[in-house]
């Protein structure tokens, strides 16, 4: 369970001591009074400067895992550690993307002004310099002649943007992005894929990233855990040795993009149909 | 304004028969004047003689006053009771056990502690106009949605931070209702309080002239309330829309 991938990003030789250590994760919740396992002893590293992806099926606990790594939600046990220290609480350094996008815009901001709360939360810059550096970000995501809208005057997909925007903004070291495409349109998702690539490796930040679509995980990702139903477990921990810039036609085609998907999409769904761990095995050593 | 016609055409009507029935003697004509007569010594009172008008200031002081004292008291203790729960614990009870009282049962505790003055009817009007706003307040505060909340927390903003930039906005819409819902209470208890003590503002000023037997006069200041309260929710409509633009659900554009 302990499985460790090595570290891809820039072919690194030497493995760092990783950013983001979870051990031993143990999560309930109480629903109508009968105890709910999400996770009983999970464990997981993410490397620095990495682009993890977390697949699963739905409810199987993607976003639980998430919060508490951000420190949003607190573990009943084990322990959460950012850059060796144990996170107790919100970690600075760390932005979480809702998945619920509509609920975590502020509705009485503008586009520009959502943009400014990220911006603002960690950086004080006079007026003039913010407002440049809110733009960029807002032509960065596409929004550029929006800035003044409010978000009742969005479609799903811009909303989504500008919530990615007031993230990405801060800079944070670790950026947890919960299914942040679900709401776009498969070019904007594309643009979207690209656009978040591209500031990674520009920025150079952490990125996990959970996502039900393998493909994507595959198309973003240097690592990908896959994890099964409740209580979670690690089923899968594949690193990605696609090599970065990944380009949507070129990378697509790769042979090795299309065997990626195919083993993980295989192992996930016939793991989700109950096939035993043996018939697993013969499955994926064909 | 255009849709509206409808609805002013049956007050128009309303008034018409009214009239027809009062000059036919088909109604008291002396407990009900015609519409004219009602009219006309609303002018008269209004902008001749001004005993109207000079009624009207008080009574608006005392709103206002009562009103503004509420909102910088129930606010503030309305966000309070929302975002701590301790506060909450302590306060919903009583709050929930002196709310049903009517707010015109307190004039006589008042009269007592403070006299017939303006301080007494001012402090009645405060005290009704408390209880809407601060309960839309707290339930505002809690209702706001824990996503934005938890996205105050990642973004690692002070607690302060968080009540003035997400809390206070989010809970914006109730806290207004409550301030509107208060300002009609405040017309009406600002009224009982004039009838039932004191030798001024609009409320005293019917009930007077209701003793003396004006009855024309008596109409046209209870006229004149549903005129004011209808500018006063007018006005406040419009300072609403202006705070809530961003929600996008009015129809005017
Ligand atoms: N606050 C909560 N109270 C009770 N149960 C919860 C709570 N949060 C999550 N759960 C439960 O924990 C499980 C995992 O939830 P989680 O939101 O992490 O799933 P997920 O993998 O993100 O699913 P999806 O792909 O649909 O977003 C679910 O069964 C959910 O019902
Ligand atoms: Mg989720």
């Amino acid at each position: 369970m302990n499985a460790m991938a090595p570290a891809t990003n820039a072919g690194a030789t030497m493995r760092p001591a990783p950013i983001i250590e979870a051990r031993g994760l143990q999560r309930y919740f109480n629903v109508n009074g009968k105890r709910l396992t999400v996770f009983d002893g999970l464990s997981c590293a993410v490397q620095q400067g990495g682009f993890l992806s977390i697949v699963g099926p739905s409810g199987c606990g993607k976003s639980t895992l998430l919060k508490l790594i951000s420190g949003l939600d607190r573990p009943n046990g084990g322990e959460i550690l950012f850059r060796g220290k144990p996170v107790t609480g919100p970690a600075d350094g760390m932005i979480y993307v809702f998945q619920q996008y509509t609920k975590s815009i502020f509705p009485w901001r503008t586009v520009i002004q959502n943009i400014e709360f990220g911006l603002a939360s960690h950086k004080s810059l006079p007026r003039a310099q913010a407002r440049e550096k809110c733009m960029e970000y807002v032509k960065l995501v596409g929004l550029d002649g929006y800035e003044n809208h409010y978000p009742y005057q969005l479609s799903g997909g811009m909303q989504q943007r500008v919530v990615i925007a007031r993230a990405m903004i801060c800079e944070p070291a670790v950026l947890l992005m919960d299914e942040p495409f679900s709401a776009v349109d498969a070019l904007t998702r594309a643009l979207l894929q690209e656009l978040v690539l591209k500031i990674w490796s520009d920025i150079k930040f952490t990125v996990l990233f959970v996502t039900h679509d393998v493909e994507e995980a595959v198309f973003l990702s240097s690592q990908i855990i896959s994890l099964t139903k409740a209580p979670a477990t690690i089923h899968e921990n594949v690193a990605i040795d696609l090599p970065y810039p990944r380009d949507q036609i070129a990378t697509r085609a790769d042979p090795r993009f299309t065997d990626f998907r195919q083993r993980l999409f295989s192992s996930i769904f016939l793991q989700e149909k109950g096939i035993a761990p043996d018939d697993l095995k013969t499955i994926r050593s064909k | 304004m255009r849709r509206r016609w409808p609805g002013f055409l049956l007050i128009a009507v309303l008034l018409l028969a009214w009239e027809i029935s009062s000059a036919r003697g088909w109604i008291d004509p002396i407990t009900f004047p015609r519409i004219s007569v009602i009219f006309d010594s609303w002018l008269r009172t209004v902008w001749t003689t001004g005993d109207l008008t000079r009624q009207l200031l008080p009574s608006l002081g005392r709103i206002f006053s009562g009103f503004a004292l509420a909102c910088v008291v129930a606010i503030p203790l309305g966000l309070l009771m929302g975002s701590v729960s301790f506060v909450y614990r302590l306060l919903e009870p009583i709050t929930e056990f002196i709310r049903p009282i009517p707010s015109s049962a307190y004039i006589p505790v008042a009269i007592l502690f403070l006299g017939i003055g303006n301080e007494m009817k001012i402090f009645v009007v405060f005290l009704a106009c408390c209880f809407p706003i601060l309960l839309n307040t707290y339930g505002g505060v809690r209702g706001v949605d824990p996503v934005l909340i938890d996205t105050g927390r990642t973004f690692g903003v002070s607690k302060l931070t968080a009540a003035r930039q997400i809390i206070l906005p989010a809970a914006m819409p109730s806290i207004l209702t409550g301030m509107r819902i208060s300002l009609g209470i405040a017309l009406i208890v600002a009224v009982v309080a004039e009838m039932i003590t004191g030798n001024s503002g609009i409320g005293y000023f019917i009930l007077d002239m209701q003793r003396v037997f004006r009855v024309p006069e008596m109409f046209a200041g209870i006229f004149t309330l549903g005129l004011l309260g209808f500018l006063i929710n007018f006005v406040f409509l419009k300072i609403e829309s202006h705070f809530l633009r961003w929600r996008g659900t009015s129809v005017e554009a």
